[in-house]
């Protein structure tokens, strides 16, 4: 991997960075869009790329079932098997692992866990996952790690952090013996719960690992509150390493995450609530089921780039065909991963022309309106110097605040 | 009911489709021109060109199935696109007509107003399941939301603002059960010509009420459904009554078409009323799917069809109407063939006017339709429903030189059941009897075209969007690495599909749709250069039968991978849900 930091913001820890790997150039901060079974659902590899996609991510977990590592080695990896020539992100599946299987129980060994053929009891250890991200061939691999709910409390969240730490070091082994760090990137996952001690610890421990991993993934903390812990996290990594916060797909959050320093996210949402009938736009989300879109001929947004809104295609024509049609979940779906695209890209632009904080008032404004803003983005905003409320007179939301078009009396 | 929202537009420059037909026979292989030619709002004009035969793609909802905007747009095989308006009438007035604009329909739908003719039915030709009865002046319709009822004025109404290239009249098909006295039959005639006459009243082009030929346009080209059913003379009396003519109120009223079929652009009919004995009323998407096989009834009836054939290596028992063309079933000996009802519907009219069939179930029946009665038109479900089971078409015609044909060799089959686990680890593209794209050393020649579908021939996207001033760096970076790269990619193998229908992929449907419209449309250019190669037309004939006598003998009618994809699908859609890999891997071998 090639990793420069090419502009940083004077404000907030946001910064932009060229990121090259096998596969071609990333441009961070990025969104990258989940590709679970070797394919953006409904989208064939040339259509992702067209929309500017870089980056995407495969589910180690999945593929490992199917098509399992055989096929994926006489494919010849997971690149040549979906057609997708640019870069690819795999996650360890370990946290699929706990989350679809019938048990699953982590010992020092590894992850336990029944078989979903057969419901055989199957070892997942760092050194097999490993070995399957090496098969899939990804441009950028996670380690295995032990991976709590960040609601869990007690001793489990510490054992967890330090085992997270020994089972780095096996997949650090098992990819330096591989021959193939040249070609893939070992990402270290910062463990620790919500517990800012945890997080030091676990931080001290895999940053003294810097020079044998590529990048950090921020792991165990999606969702809004934990904002304060990603800060925490972001401010002790070292700048000259990518940064990546998994699991993040809301646009406010994936901006208030750029805001602490993080450079990478991950989500299913934009995608999966495309196939639910949800447009994003920069004006809050668009439930094109809802009555009141049934005769629009406007199209989602006429500014945007994507296929979809280019040719024209109208809200009523989606009302009609989204949850219906394959053809309504694609054109939806392209949207989505545009808008997601265009948030970011945005983001770069800003960052690179120094008026950051200026686009996270825009779009604050824009997306929530008078509804008011997320209290949580808020207060993580502010730990970085920007003050969202400043001159502006519009409520606090407690909670995650996210915006929804519920129905049509809305 | 009649209302549009949007005004009556005026000022409408009505398209205008020709054909134009290399002589012949008025039952025999032929091969033509349809063209239509478009007056754009500035006044300067382009047409659009198909040869015939060719194939129309009906849409779902308004949409080609499974393929996004960008895809249609495509895919060099599409150039007509049939879209039934029965699913707009969940909403009243019906959503299409707030369309403004010049050409309302492409626009609404996203189709190329420079590349495709977009024409309007209001029922889906392959939707043959049972309805209440049409009345005097109103034809039932099936959206999601029930029955619906469309007066003439309303389909008037409905085809004027759309302003589809083409329209197709209505008409009165009975969708009850089989068979029908003659009284309902007569009616289904009259009914059907005098909705066709209404259809082709002239429309006031201005907003001058009076009566001239400047200021009244004739509809926009009209095709219709071929009434009569399965009765030879009452065929044969449709087409008569649409030839002979009128007088009095009924000749002023198309002034200045002389007889109704002066204003006919082409003729359309339909196999699946024909085929099924409709079932009992459902809605749903069970419509059009479920049929019983029919006992005792006095029409020719279908079958089987794709939705419940037996699994093959059962009693061998006729599909379609493909092993019985020219005799009629043994047990239903008083039966007019298929052969005889076209004939009947078309011996009385004029010859050089386009021929439709929609709901054509294989490539043999399309090959025999061209040879023994000349269509000019098929319709492209089948391939669709094909790629919706996992299908990836592969035949050619003419066949080559090089396939093995004869008594001693077996079928080849029509295409490949990629459910199979055979393809698990099958890293070849979807079809043997094509190239993918051009990164093979094989040149392509007439004997092993190239397929240019999106599964087998994809291109790398030129101008990716730019999100940022930094993505610059991205895209050229990756291009300028050093590597003389060709525009196209490997193409999609069948393992990558296999795999993409076992995990219930959308995009699956996807790559099979695109690819089997281009092997489809393949199939029809090789048609076309058969039979225009020879200026004689008993040459042309002569050879282009022996052509399909060699399609025949190399690729299996029964059709039997569709019967077991079929089955596949119906197992991986059953086992979906939790647990569905373990439910899976007790059903298939080899894993």
């Amino acid at each position: 991997m090639q990793f420069e930091v090419i502009a940083k913001c004077r404000t907030t820890r946001a910064r932009v960075c060229r990121m090259e790997l096998a596969h071609g150039i990333t441009m961070l901060p990025t969104f990258m869009p989940v590709a679970t079974q070797a394919a953006i659902k409904g989208l064939t590899p040339q259509q992702v790329e067209s929309l500017g996609i870089t980056l995407i991510l495969n589910n180690t977990y999945h593929l490992n079932l199917r098509p399992g590592i055989k096929v994926l080695d006489e494919a010849g990896g997971a690149h040549k098997f979906q057609g997708w020539n640019r870069n690819i992100l795999t996650d360890s599946g370990g946290f699929q692992l706990v989350s679809l299987s019938k048990f699953a129980n982590i010992t020092e060994e590894g992850a336990l866990f029944a078989s979903p053929f057969n419901g055989q009891p199957t070892m997942l250890t760092p050194e097999e996952s490993l070995s399957i991200q090496h098969s899939i061939g990804a441009d950028i691999i996670m380690q295995l790690d032990d991976v709590v709910s960040s609601l869990t409390v007690g001793p489990r969240v510490s054992e967890a952090m330090h085992r997270s730490v020994r089972w780095l070091d096996r997949c650090i082994e098992q990819h330096e013996k591989s021959g193939r760090k040249d070609r893939q990137n070992l990402f270290a996952i910062v463990q620790g719960g919500l517990d800012p001690t945890l997080r030091d610890q676990c931080l001290d421990a895999m940053i003294a690992r810097k020079d044998r991993v590529a990048g950090y993934a921020i792991g165990g903390l999606s969702g809004g509150e934990e904002k304060g812990n990603i800060k925490q996290c972001a401010d002790r990594l070292p700048s000259d390493r990518p940064r990546y916060s998994m699991g993040v797909g809301f646009a406010e959050d994936l901006l208030v995450c750029v805001a602490l320093g993080v450079d990478m996210a991950d989500c299913v949402f934009p995608t999966r609530t495309a196939r639910f009938g949800v447009a994003l736009t920069f004006k809050g989300p668009l439930n094109l089921k809802l009555g009141k879109h049934t005769t629009s001929m406007e199209p989602i947004d006429k500014d945007c780039p994507c296929p979809t809104c280019a040719s024209g295609m109208s809200r009523a024509m989606l009302h009609h065909v989204v949850t219906i049609e394959t053809a309504g979940a694609h054109a939806v779906t392209i949207h989505n991963l545009v808008f997601q695209a265009q948030v970011m890209g945005g983001a770069r632009d800003a960052i690179l022309e120094g008026r950051f904080p200026e686009y996270l008032r825009a779009f604050f404004r824009d997306y929530f309106g008078d509804a008011g803003y997320p209290e949580w983005c808020v207060n993580a905003l502010r730990s970085v110097d920007v003050d969202l409320m400043e001159g502006v007179n519009v409520p606090l939301i407690r909670g995650s605040g996210a915006k929804w078009e519920y129905s049509d009396a809305a | 009911m009649t209302q549009s929202a949007a005004a009556k537009p005026l000022g409408i420059h009505v398209p205008k489709l020709t054909f134009s037909l290399d002589q012949g026979p008025q039952f025999g292989p032929r091969v033509g021109r349809l063209c239509l030619t478009r007056w754009s709002d500035s006044l300067s004009r382009y047409a659009i060109d198909i040869p015939t035969p060719n194939f129309l793609v009906g849409t779902s909802r308004g949409a080609v199935p499974h393929l996004s905007r960008d895809h249609v747009l495509s895919a060099n095989a599409i150039s007509w696109i049939n879209v039934p308006f029965e699913s707009f009438l969940e909403h009243t007035p019906p959503v299409p007509t707030y369309q403004t604009g010049p050409q309302p329909l492409h626009n609404f739908l996203g189709f190329d107003s420079s590349k495709h003719i977009v024409s309007l039915s209001l029922r889906d030709p392959l939707d043959a399941g049972e309805m209440p009865p049409n009345g005097n002046a109103h034809v039932s319709a099936s959206c999601m939301r029930g029955v619906r009822k469309v007066t003439i004025a309303d389909w008037r109404s409905y085809v004027l603002t759309m302003q589809p290239d083409v329209a197709f009249a209505l008409s009165d098909t009975p969708f009850t059960a089989a068979p029908h006295s003659q009284k309902r039959i007569t009616k289904s005639i009259e009914r059907s010509a005098a909705w066709l006459a209404d259809l082709l009243r002239p429309f006031r082009n201005t907003t001058d009420d009076t009566f001239s030929e400047s200021n009244h346009t004739h509809p926009l080209n009209v095709f219709v459904h071929m009434a009569g059913g399965a009765s030879t003379s009452a065929r044969k009396s449709f087409s008569h009554h649409i030839t002979e003519i009128l007088h009095g109120a009924e000749a002023d009223a198309v002034k200045p078409f002389r007889c109704l079929d002066e204003g006919v652009a082409g003729y359309a009919f339909d196999l699946a009323t024909l085929r099924m004995k409709p079932v009992p009323f459902s809605t749903g998407d069970d419509r059009g799917r479920s049929i019983e096989i029919a006992e005792n009834s006095t029409i020719l009836q279908e079958l089987e069809s794709l939705a419940e054939i037996p699994t093959p290596n059962t009693t061998h028992t006729p599909t379609s109407f493909s092993s019985s063309m020219n005799e009629p079933l043994p047990s239903i000996s008083l039966a007019p063939t298929l052969d005889e009802l076209l004939r009947a519907s078309l011996n009385p009219l004029p010859i050089a006017k386009p021929r439709l069939i929609t709901d054509v179930r294989s490539p043999h029946e399309i090959l025999r339709l061209i040879r023994d009665i000349g269509i000019d038109v098929f319709d492209a479900g089948w391939v669709v429903k094909a790629a919706d089971i996992g299908v990836a078409l592969d035949f050619i015609f003419p066949v080559p030189s090089t396939h093995d044909v004869g008594p001693d060799h077996c079928n080849r089959d029509i295409g490949h059941n990629l459910y199979d686990s055979k393809y698990a680890s099958d890293f070849t593209g979807l079809t043997d009897a094509f190239l993918a794209g051009p990164g093979h050393d094989k040149t392509p020649s007439s004997v092993s075209p190239i397929c240019s579908c999106i599964a087998c021939s994809p291109v790398i996207p030129s101008y990716p969007i730019r999100h940022s001033k930094a993505d610059v760096k991205s895209h050229q970076a990756h291009s300028d690495d050093g590597v003389g790269r060709e525009p196209f990619l490997p193409a999609f193998t069948r393992a990558y599909l296999h795999h993409l229908l076992h995990t219930h992929e959308m995009s699956a449907h996807t790559f099979l749709v695109a690819h089997n419209l281009a092997v489809l449309d393949a199939l029809l250019t090789g048609v076309r250069t058969i039979i225009s190669a020879h200026v004689d037309h008993n040459e042309a004939t002569a050879v282009f039968a022996q052509e399909v006598t060699r399609f025949e003998e190399a690729y299996d009618e029964a059709m039997s991978v569709l019967h077991s994809a079929r089955d596949n699908w119906e197992d991986v859609k059953r086992a979906r849900g939790k647990g569905r890999l373990a439910r899976e891997s007790g059903k298939t071998e080899g894993k």
